[in-house]
């Protein structure tokens, strides 16, 4: 079954976690610079319900893959995306139903090996 | 066992009936188990002699669905030790929400001096004993004291070959390659895990901060300290029946299980100094996991304990006299039927699994059993701060009041 992993983290940690996902031989994602907030609601000090929002900077990795590697790749991004702070990041897992590769119409599982 | 277990059981239930306002029909109805079989088990011994065991099966309740629980080969098996764990199969079942209700079976044997080949005969005599008793719509086995998977498949192979056609659906704990579940063997301690993962959660507790002491380093001990060390718990002590190791700095898990598969034992691992089994479970730690035998925190060591929180991994490892202690002392204890349920709720998914021919991944297997305990403890965690009840009455209330309304719904026939 393929599953698709979506993390928001800090983008400091992009270039360690890079090199982590090589480590493990994962070569295909998707970066993307993106912004948004959790529950401080975009706010590093402490939480107050009736502060606005504002949205601080993260990058979000996007990586297709076996189920079977889900856990390697979770491990991989919990040991490096950790800053000892708040808003280190969030890691998404959610069913693909299928992939294709345009170039050779390959689908499914052979689509990304 | 010096006090009786079935006694014991019923006391238990009296109590809850009166929190819950127990409807007296239902309590009557729980008060006794609808099946009890004793059966006598000829085998031919390696010797040429032959023996005749004593074997049980007792079906606690058969309100929310057929019945489930283990079976033991133990030499101090009696008949209300088997029908107090069937009762106690029961509410485990209720508190995770899974659709069974409680059996247990038992055969009084000395396994550890019987040859695998007196063993299997045995499993198959006592199966073909109790054949009329059990079935996947009726009462489905699962491995306890000293059974395991290859029992089961004995089990398995008994009933099909009485039946003329394969009945995988008949036991759970089967090996992986006749129906078995991914992720069974692991399954308890996975439950322990997440429940002790949401444990800390209330009581707001960082997860790195956390020191663990786990006693018993079977199948559920060993486990749990895996799991929970990968996620990032200091695992600070460890005990099995040889001896108990201590490092205040967190053992090294990984290190520790090329140890135990070296030795046999956790004891005398090099990173730890050697403690007394007594002293494992006095230690300081914020979580203690008792992972052995029932009846280990008693009223001569509860005043000793120093952890904030017990997880109940075995079956009965705190005395009732040990309790009103410790809840003197305000040490939280997640009660063995919702900590443990893991097992139980696996053997859930592989009975499933089986009824529909269809096999799950691993994976899939480790997610629906984290939000069944996940549910299960908010369930029970809810009734506790609304009833202020433990969590042990509280998970009690929850399994009792569940089944008491299938036994209102459906009635009483004629």
């Amino acid at each position: 079954m393929l599953k698709k992993i979506e993390c928001i983290v800090q983008p400091f940690k992009l270039e360690e976690i890079k090199e982590g996902f090589r480590e493990i031989a994962i070569d295909g994602m998707t970066i993307t610079e993106v912004s948004g907030c959790g529950k401080q609601k975009g706010h590093l000090e402490n939480i107050k319900s009736d502060k606005s929002i504002n949205f601080l900077p993260k990058v979000k990795i996007e990586i297709v893959t076996e189920e079977e590697r889900v856990e390697d790749i979770i491990d991989v991004i919990q040991r490096l995306a950790r800053t000892g702070q708040i808003g280190a990041g969030k890691i998404f897992v959610l069913p693909v139903e299928d992939v294709l590769r345009v170039r050779t119409r390959e689908r499914g599982r052979s689509a990304i090996e | 066992m010096a006090f009786n277990l079935w006694h014991n059981a019923l006391e238990l239930l009296n109590n809850v009936a009166k929190k819950v306002n127990l409807d007296q029909v239902a309590h009557k109805r729980l008060s006794k188990c609808v099946r009890e079989l004793t059966v006598s088990i000829p085998v031919k011994l390696d010797n040429g002699s032959f023996d005749v065991f004593t074997g049980y099966r007792v079906q606690h309740n058969t309100h929310r669905g057929p019945t489930k629980g283990g079976i033991r080969f133990h030499q101090d098996v009696t008949l209300d030790e088997v029908k107090a764990l069937a009762m106690l199969m029961t509410w485990k079942c209720a508190v995770v929400g899974i659709p069974y209700g409680g059996a247990k079976g038992g055969v009084i044997c000395d396994p550890s001096k019987m040859s695998i080949g007196e063993i299997e005969r045995l499993a198959r005599r006592y199966t073909s004993e109790i054949i009329t008793m059990i079935g996947p719509e009726r009462d489905i086995p699962a491995p306890d004291m000293n059974t395991n998977a290859q029992v089961m498949a004995w089990i398995m192979d008994t009933y099909s070959m009485d039946k003329g056609y394969v009945v995988p659906g008949v036991v759970t704990g089967k090996p992986v390659s006749i129906g078995g579940s991914q992720g069974r063997e692991e399954a308890t301690g996975r439950g322990v895990t997440y429940t002790a993962l949401n444990t800390l959660k209330h009581f707001n507790m960082d997860i790195e901060d956390t020191s663990v002491v786990i006693q018993g380093y079977g199948n559920v001990g060993r486990a749990t300290a895996e799991l929970l060390y990968k996620e990032g718990c200091k695992i600070v002590g460890v005990g099995d029946v040889y001896g108990s190791i201590y490092n205040p700095h967190g053992l090294d898990i990984a290190k520790l299980g090329k140890h135990l598969t070296k030795t046999g034992t956790v004891a005398k691992y090099s990173d730890a100094d050697s403690i007394e089994n007594k002293d494992l479970l006095e230690l300081k730690c914020d979580v203690l996991i008792p992972a052995a035998l029932e009846g280990q925190i008693r009223e001569d060591n509860a005043e000793a304990i120093k952890s904030k929180v017990i997880i109940e991994a075995a079956n009965g490892p705190v005395t009732p006299g040990a309790d009103n202690i410790l809840r003197q002392k305000n040490i939280c204890i997640v009660p063995d039927i919702l900590a443990n349920a893991g097992g139980v709720t696996v053997s859930y998914f592989e009975w499933v699994q089986g009824l529909q021919s269809y096999f799950w991944s691993k994976r899939e297997v480790n997610l629906k059993l984290r939000d069944i305990m996940t549910k299960a403890f908010y369930d029970v965690l809810a009734i506790s701060e609304k009833e202020n009840v433990d969590m042990r009455m509280a998970a009690y209330m929850l399994a009792v009041g569940r089944v008491a309304e299938a036994i209102k719904i459906r009635g009483l026939y004629p």
